[in-house]
């Protein structure tokens, strides 16, 4: 189960703002963190093809400790670790 | 006017000193003329008078000198101090310039032989000296060794095409319309969203520039590593062991890489022939500036931009050539053996140019050309004084890529063999060098390294007696660094070899990219993301290439700038429209990026006394000097150090290792220092 994440609210006449990092949201999240998000996505299935099984949350928190992740990465890591 | 003298007009006031050296045979009197020397001599029954600019003299810039206003498109020559508050003295050189051309009857331009020399002379000889710029002679020399400025003086050339001025001044024109209005509009959209006022700029190839250096920190900030695994085996034969790799570099999943273990340990492996071929090497091309660049970071660690001012400094000394060339080629006119005879007489080169001297040979040549200079070489001439460390380095450097040009192929023999365990393969591979050629010229800087493969025959009979498995990481993108920036940059055509590194130290200057290793900040990313979105054509390597091929077709004298600068002003046009329509929120982008910045430029690091509050830099109310302080101050905690009250400081991307104090760079004399703040840190005082 994924954590709910919420785009900051934003004020009047400004655009919905990406939780992690404050900049102007895209979907939820700003265009760079929907990037690095996709990216983990996909580095899921690979994940599970190397190790033969890996959990998502295991998966989750070996790529936020592995020192060759993006920032972007390990922060929406850590997002969708909850 | 008649029975005047001629007034030669030099580039740097070193090429004025070695000019007039060179004519006068040492016998020119120098004096000051409106607080700058100039040289003066007879020359075959004619006077002389040597006068010397400081780069340049002249830059455009608008009438209105507001850097507020914008649109502007009706832009003009300025003396520079009027443009640039760093260009003191220009005015004073123009005045004493303006002085001796009244007392001229003929007029010599011998600024370098490139776009920017010959746009510092046009503008002296056109503003300084009432219009000669169409009259004036022009010495064109690649060195300034006696021998060549003489040659340079005695074969005078006719007034030229004036192209490369052309092309230099719309050069300069396109990029400041281009720079101050963009420039101009991010910075007032900013303020108008409540920032006090700061100079966001983006040029015409430092927006592309920028733009290359966020594709790759987006690539490294969202990089999610994939594992996989590398195999190697232990083998043994009759007390002899060696260690040899799987034949698969990348080994998908742990379940083969398990298997390939348990298939392989215990087992017996059969070497198969050792394979053997020789690869010639041939020398590397003479060096053009960028390569010169590249190879001084990779051997060196300096940046292009030193590389560049060393490389000037040796030319201004006559030891090496003009330096910025595009050429990878050596033609025959420089005289190649009197420049390895000359550099014989230098002890460390005086084997190797006996060597040379043996038999008559040609340098090899690259495929890039440059109609105004040869490749870099260097004059033969001995140096006069003692050079600094980094002069000696770029010298070798550039002596030897020379000699090196002259050698024959280096002969490599590669060796590799392979070891079977049933249909899984072990490779051993190895390399050496089995006949130097140009190699031994070009010392270490030619990088190759010898590995033995040890004695396997075929059929040899090995125990398979370990077998590692090892997990790896895909590693993520490297980001760059100035010497692969600059390739990037001359790979794409953007810019020109004389700008590309000063468009680098602009990024950083800016606060677009911070540290050593070139990490886009958020204000970098703001502006690009800011411009991809509003304005993309700011950032476009394509628009940028194309004014760079129109540049071109001015200097050869197929296209005329007024054109190409009318197709400029439309561009802009264009783009300052969207930037208006969007202009809030490009500025409120901005201002956040900016306020995050200047936030961030207060922080030096993590206290290493209390561990939790950070290092910033503090201003006293008091004494209005600034010092280091701990955030946690109200807390108690009372880590603070004295700064240099002068200079800009950025900090360095890891604290100091023998106290764990943040450790900046101090920017403001001629290259930045690094620092320890600890006063007390215990590598104080210590080499």
């Amino acid at each position: 189960m994924e954590a709910l994440r919420q785009p900051q609210l934003p004020g009047k006449g400004e655009a919905m703002k990406c939780p992690i990092c404050g900049r102007k949201a895209v979907t939820d999240l700003c265009r760079y963190h929907a990037e690095a998000e996709e990216k983990v996505r996909l580095a899921y299935p690979l994940w599970v093809k190397a190790y033969g099984n890996i959990e998502w949350k295991d998966f989750l928190d070996n790529v936020k400790r592995n020192p060759q992740t993006g920032q972007w990465a390990k922060e929406i890591a850590e997002l969708l670790r909850g | 006017m008649n029975g005047g003298y001629t007034l030669v007009i030099c580039e740097k006031p070193d090429a004025a000193r070695k000019i007039s050296d060179a004519l006068s045979g040492g016998e020119s009197r120098s004096e000051q003329v409106e607080g700058t020397t100039v040289f003066r001599f007879n020359r075959k029954g004619e006077e002389f008078v040597v006068c010397a600019a400081q780069g340049h003299l002249y830059g455009v810039s608008d009438p209105t000198g507001e850097r507020t206003v914008y649109p502007v498109f009706d832009v003009e020559w300025y003396s520079s101090d009027l443009v640039d508050e760093d260009s003191a003295s220009a005015a004073r050189r123009i005045s004493a310039v303006r002085k001796l051309a009244l007392g001229a009857s003929k007029f010599v331009n011998a600024c370098d032989f490139d776009v920017e020399g010959e746009t510092i002379g046009y503008n002296l000889l056109r503003y300084a000296c009432g219009g000669k710029e169409k009259s004036a002679l022009r010495a064109t020399f690649s060195t300034l060794t006696e021998e060549d400025l003489v040659r340079a003086f005695d074969d005078l050339k006719p007034p030229l095409e004036q192209g490369l001025a052309r092309a230099g001044r719309a050069r300069h024109t396109i990029d400041f319309i281009w720079g101050a209005n963009l420039s101009r509009a991010l910075s007032q959209s900013a303020l108008g969203s409540g920032h006090r006022y700061r100079t966001v700029s983006v040029g015409r190839v430092q927006g592309p520039t920028l733009g290359f250096l966020v594709e790759r920190e987006r690539e490294i900030r969202t990089f999610v590593p994939v594992p996989y695994w590398k195999a190697s085996g232990t083998f043994e034969r009759n007390g002899m062991k060696l260690m040899a790799g799987y034949t698969r570099d990348r080994i998908e999943t742990k379940q083969s890489a398990d298997k390939i273990r348990e298939e392989c340990l215990g087992r017996e492996a059969v070497a198969a022939a050792v394979r053997r071929s020789t690869v010639m090497v041939r020398p590397p091309v003479p060096f053009n500036i960028g390569d010169l660049q590249k190879e001084a970071y990779r051997a060196f660690g300096y940046t292009p931009g030193r590389t560049l001012q060393i490389a000037e400094r040796l030319y201004l000394g006559a030891l090496i050539s003009y330096p910025r060339t595009g050429s990878q080629k050596l033609p025959p006119s420089i005289k190649f053996r009197g420049i390895i005879q000359s550099l014989g007489r230098i002890p460390e080169y005086t084997a190797h140019a006996a060597n040379l001297l043996k038999e008559e040979s040609k340098p090899v040549q690259g495929v890039k050309s440059d109609a105004a200079h040869p490749a870099i070489h260097p004059t033969g001439e001995r140096p006069k004084r003692s050079l600094e460390v980094s002069e000696s380095a770029v010298f070798d450097l550039v002596v030897r890529r020379f000699l090196a040009a002259f050698g024959p192929s280096a002969r490599r023999e590669l060796a590799e063999a392979t070891l079977a365990v049933g249909e899984h393969e072990f490779r051993l591979a190895g390399g050496r060098t089995v006949f130097p050629g140009w190699m031994r010229y070009y010392g270490r800087y030619a990088g190759y390294r010898d590995v033995e493969v040890p004695p396997v025959s075929e059929g040899d009979r090995f125990r398979v007696v370990g077998v590692a498995l090892e997990e790896k990481f895909e590693q993520r993108p490297p980001r760059y660094n100035q010497s692969t920036l600059l390739e990037k940059m001359e790979r794409k055509e953007i810019g020109t070899k004389a700008t590309r590194a000063d468009i680098i130290a602009t990024l950083v200057r800016r606060g677009y990219v911070s540290g050593e290793n070139m990490e886009v900040t958020d204000l970098g990313l703001s502006v690009v993301e800011t411009m991809t979105e509003y304005a993309p054509s700011i950032i476009s390597t394509e628009l940028t290439r194309e004014i760079e091929g129109e540049l071109e077709a001015i200097e050869g004298g197929s296209r005329g700038e007024a054109e190409l600068l009318r197709e400029t002003v439309r561009s802009i046009v264009g783009q300052l429209a969207e930037l208006n329509a969007n202009e809030e929120v490009v500025g409120r982008e901005i201002d956040s990026a900016l306020t995050a910045s200047v936030a961030r430029s207060f922080v030096l690091g993590k206290c290493p006394i209390c561990k939790t509050g950070d290092l910033r830099v503090i201003r006293s109310k008091a004494t209005k000097k600034r010092f280091v302080g701990c955030s946690n101050f109200s807390s108690g905690c009372r880590a603070s150090a004295p700064l240099p009250q002068k200079g800009t400081l950025r900090t360095a991307s890891k604290p100091c290792e023998r106290c764990s104090w943040p450790v900046v760079y101090v920017a403001g004399g001629r290259r930045p220092w690094r620092l320890c703040v600890n006063p007390n840190c215990p590598g104080k005082g210590k080499p």
